[in-house]
């Protein structure tokens, strides 16, 4: 939903993985799915750390 | 029939007090109609009388709003009216808002029919066209006296509790308001219809207006996220166990706030989730899905984060109003900004 | 590809000895049919009745709307699902006019937000469905069997009995003939070259609530990982596609009879040339939302040729972004794009209407407000809905999504929001 994101002017927005579970993935075991809820939280915390001048959506890498 | 009983509002130039020198007096009632209450009385002719015209200097409105009107409302309420008549305001700003108000709220207080009419400019106008019936006028007097007559046509539409046409046909600005009717074509016949015009590079009167969100300038970054304290948030629907605070599960006005304190992660069993957008069956059995507390917290004492704030906020962000959204979202951001929170992560579905 | 409709224009619908058409009028033999759908293991109690247009009865409990048709020439009925795989769209298609099959959903409790359909009164006017005669099916689910398994067996029984009656009509001629004819879109004729090219781009499930294992939806495939695809206009006009078994504001009956294909048909050769039907389902994650549009922009720009498309959706929020999405990828290809939407705001609002879109969508049609309340009066019977009959009966508020075909968004009602 990030477009929704940026057309309401949100200015520091992270992709997640998905509308059901954004900050996890059912299918990974829970290790997995505990590193890529760490590596979203940690590409939040970078976007709370950019300078932005507009919307900005920050893919995780 | 009855003659119905009209209650005019002026301000001090229209009710024949003064100018400018006399925009601070306060509100008194005249008996029948004075000043520019005489165009309606005109145009009323024997459907109606305007019993008594009350007036009040702009300035003693503008400078305290709610007491003013609510001196004004006594005065109306007293004359018994079938109808309130408002302005015209024309271009004035301070009238114009003074028109709106009084409207609203004798409208709300009174349950009286009411309406007034303004330039498109005037500021009364994006504040009180969603509440009130707004004829559009010129700038100034010029045309006054046919203005006063579609004001009056529509007053009287409304008390009488006749239907009222669109704002192109009655006059009026547009409410902002969406009603179903029905057209007389299916809406795949009307978009047909419309692609067509606008393949031939005609213009298309779109069946939706589209919306203007006004940008929100970003805030600067968070310059040391080692000692900045940062808050989770979201609209995804995480409530307590049994939802003590009874938040919607659709077009939610309600948000909570729920404490961390010493909690390294979120017991799914202590937890559930209201949300009706979305399957949430992943997030139950894992709230952390939803709200990082587990993550938040290792990074926490792990230094990389200051500190989590030891509240988390949440709504369920399905069908939620505009208006709502905005008020919940400023109240959320007085209270982290009032608890020295230097940042957020808001978790959307 | 070349499909022909023949209709019949049935008048009156009645019980009788056997199933037959005499004259304008459908007779049905309530107890072969009911005996026919009894065989469903996973039904049990089923139950039969006639609704007229015009009576004081309220249907409720309505999980989906067919319409009668069957392939009389060798054809699959509602491939994939009823008949056998096969490509749906040409030959021979009886088809009754003025009949549904309404499925009722006796599997939850309370009404669950399922739809009514009002005979008579103020919805009437709103509603397809209150104009056709209904052949209503309850049936309940049999022992141990789960919620999806019902649904799958409640619409399939649905679809047997538009199949069933639609053959009633085989050994009678036509009242009037429907020719779907359109070549394809890479063979226009020379006399039609110069007319734009107009697709059509189908949104036929969202992903919000992902299909159950018995919940086909493209040829009864449950379309889980569908990426955007091509199909002849006349595969959906002849049952290769149905409605899922979640969500309102759809019926497999509007799919039948597509507006939109209908009306693109209807202009083809003279103000455009229909050049196809791109579908698409709406996804959960945003690559795969993404993905969706870039190839479904695709489909239209550079493989179609398009120089329009008209989108629709189903289902609310997310459905909409991905229709946005794919739309505004259309017109960064240069393709025109007009999308049918609906009225989202939960205040009135007009600001409300339409939460989110993109720069350059433009031509929007609105089917109406779903919020918008009505009060129903009282009605003299109630079908569908043995245990809400007590509250159902009397006058009732009901908002226009609790009522079936009201606001269909694939553009098959006429209620329309406007602002004031």
């Amino acid at each position: 939903m990030t477009p929704v994101a940026v057309m309401v002017g949100a200015n520091r927005i992270v992709p997640a993985a998905g509308i059901i579970h954004p900050l996890g993935n059912a299918e990974l075991k829970p290790e997995e799915e505990k590193t890529l809820r760490r590596r979203i939280v940690e590409q939040a915390l970078q976007a709370l750390q950019a300078d932005v001048a507009q919307p900005t959506v920050f893919q995780a890498p | 029939m009855e003659t119905l009983r009209v209650v005019c509002f002026v301000n001090q130039f229209f009710g024949q007090l003064g100018g400018e020198d006399k925009a601070g007096t306060g509100p008194d009632v005249v008996a029948g109609a004075v000043g520019s209450a005489r165009a309606v009385q005109q145009v009323l002719g024997n459907e109606g009388r305007v019993v008594a015209t009350v007036r009040c200097g702009d300035n003693y409105v503008a400078e305290q709003p709610e007491p003013a009107i609510a001196e004004l409302v006594s005065l109306v309420a007293a004359q018994q009216p079938d109808l309130l008549v408002a302005g015209p305001a024309f271009q004035a700003g301070r009238y114009g808002v003074a028109c709106g108000a009084l409207c609203a709220a004798v409208q709300a207080q009174l349950s009286l029919p009411a309406v007034t009419g303004m330039h498109a400019e005037n500021p009364g106008v994006d504040l009180y066209r969603r509440q009130v019936y707004i004829a559009e006028t010129g700038g100034d007097t010029a045309r006054m006296l046919d203005e006063v007559r579609r004001l009056v046509a529509l007053g009287l539409k409304l008390v009488r509790r006749e239907p009222i046409g669109s704002p192109a046909v009655e006059g009026y600005f547009a409410r902002g308001l969406t009603h179903n009717v029905l057209s007389e074509n299916n809406a795949a016949q009307r978009a047909t219809a419309m692609l067509l015009q606008k393949l031939a590079g005609s213009p298309v009167t779109s069946e939706v207006p589209l919306p203007t969100f006004v940008p929100v300038p970003a805030p600067a970054r968070v310059s040391d996220m080692r000692r900045a304290t940062i808050a989770l948030v979201t609209d995804g629907g995480l409530v307590p166990r049994g939802n003590p605070d009874g938040i919607e599960a659709l077009a939610a006005t309600r948000y909570g706030a729920y404490e961390i304190v010493g909690l390294t992660g979120l017991d799914p069993d202590r937890y559930d989730n209201v949300h009706r957008g979305y399957d949430t069956t992943y997030v139950k059995q894992d709230p952390h899905r939803l709200v990082p507390v587990d993550v938040a917290r290792e990074l926490e004492q792990a230094g990389t984060v200051g500190k989590l704030h030891e509240v988390v906020y949440s709504t369920t962000g399905v069908a939620t109003t505009l208006a709502h959204s905005q008020r919940m979202g400023r109240e959320i951001a007085a209270k982290l900004k009032a608890a020295g929170v230097d940042g957020v992560i808001l978790t959307s579905t | 590809m070349r499909l022909t409709l023949q209709w019949s224009e049935i008048e009156t619908v009645r019980a009788g000895a056997t199933t037959r058409v005499v004259g304008q009028a459908l007779e049905v033999d309530l107890d072969e049919l009911r005996a026919l759908l009894d065989t469903d293991r996973r039904l049990q109690r089923v139950r039969i009745d006639l609704a007229h247009p015009g009576e004081s009865c309220r249907i409720g409990r309505v999980f989906d709307v067919m319409a009668p048709r069957a392939k009389l020439d060798g054809g699959p009925d509602f491939p994939g699902v009823v008949g056998t795989l096969e490509r749906a769209g040409s030959g021979l298609t009886r088809a009754l006019a003025n009949v549904a099959v309404v499925v009722t959903d006796q599997g939850l409790q309370g009404t669950g937000g399922l739809a009514l359909i009002d005979m008579s009164g103020p919805a009437a006017t709103l509603t397809e469905f209150a104009r056709t005669h209904n052949v209503v099916i309850s049936a309940w689910p049999g022992a141990e069997t789960g919620r999806s398994e019902y649904l799958a067996a409640v619409r399939l029984a649905g679809l047997k009995t538009a199949v069933y009656l639609a053959r009633a009509a085989g050994d009678r001629a036509p009242d009037r003939v429907e020719v779907f004819d359109l070549p394809a879109s890479t063979r226009v004729p020379a006399a039609s070259q110069h007319l734009p090219r107009v697709a059509y781009v189908f949104q036929i499930h969202s992903h919000q609530r992902p299909t159950g294992v018995d919940e086909g939806i493209l040829y009864g495939d449950t379309i889980r990982r569908m990426l955007p695809t091509v199909v002849h206009p006349n595969e959906v006009l002849d049952g290769a596609v149905m409605r899922g078994f979640m969500g309102r504001s759809a019926t497999t009956y509007a799919i039948q009879n597509h507006p939109v294909i209908r009306a693109l048909y209807s202009e083809h050769g003279r103000t455009l040339s229909f050049v196809g039907v791109v579908l698409t389902v709406a996804h959960a994650t945003e690559p795969e939302r993404v993905r969706s549009a870039a190839m479904a922009a695709g489909l239209v720009a550079e493989v179609l040729g398009a120089d329009g498309a008209v989108f629709t959706k189903m289902g609310g929020g997310a459905p909409h972004v991905d229709m946005a999405q794919a739309a505004a990828q259309c017109e960064a290809l240069g393709v025109k794009t007009t999308l049918i939407v609906e009225d989202m705001s939960t205040d009135g609002s007009s600001e409300g209407m339409l939460l989110f879109n993109f720069p350059g969508l433009d031509a929007l049609v609105n089917v109406g407000s779903t919020r918008e309340t009505l009060t129903l009066p009282a009605v003299a019977r109630v079908l569908g809905a043995d245990d809400l009959a007590l509250t159902l009966q009397g006058a009732v508020a009901v908002s226009y999504t609790d009522l079936c075909g009201a606001i269909e968004q694939i553009g098959a009602s006429r209620s329309v929001a406007v602002v004031q």
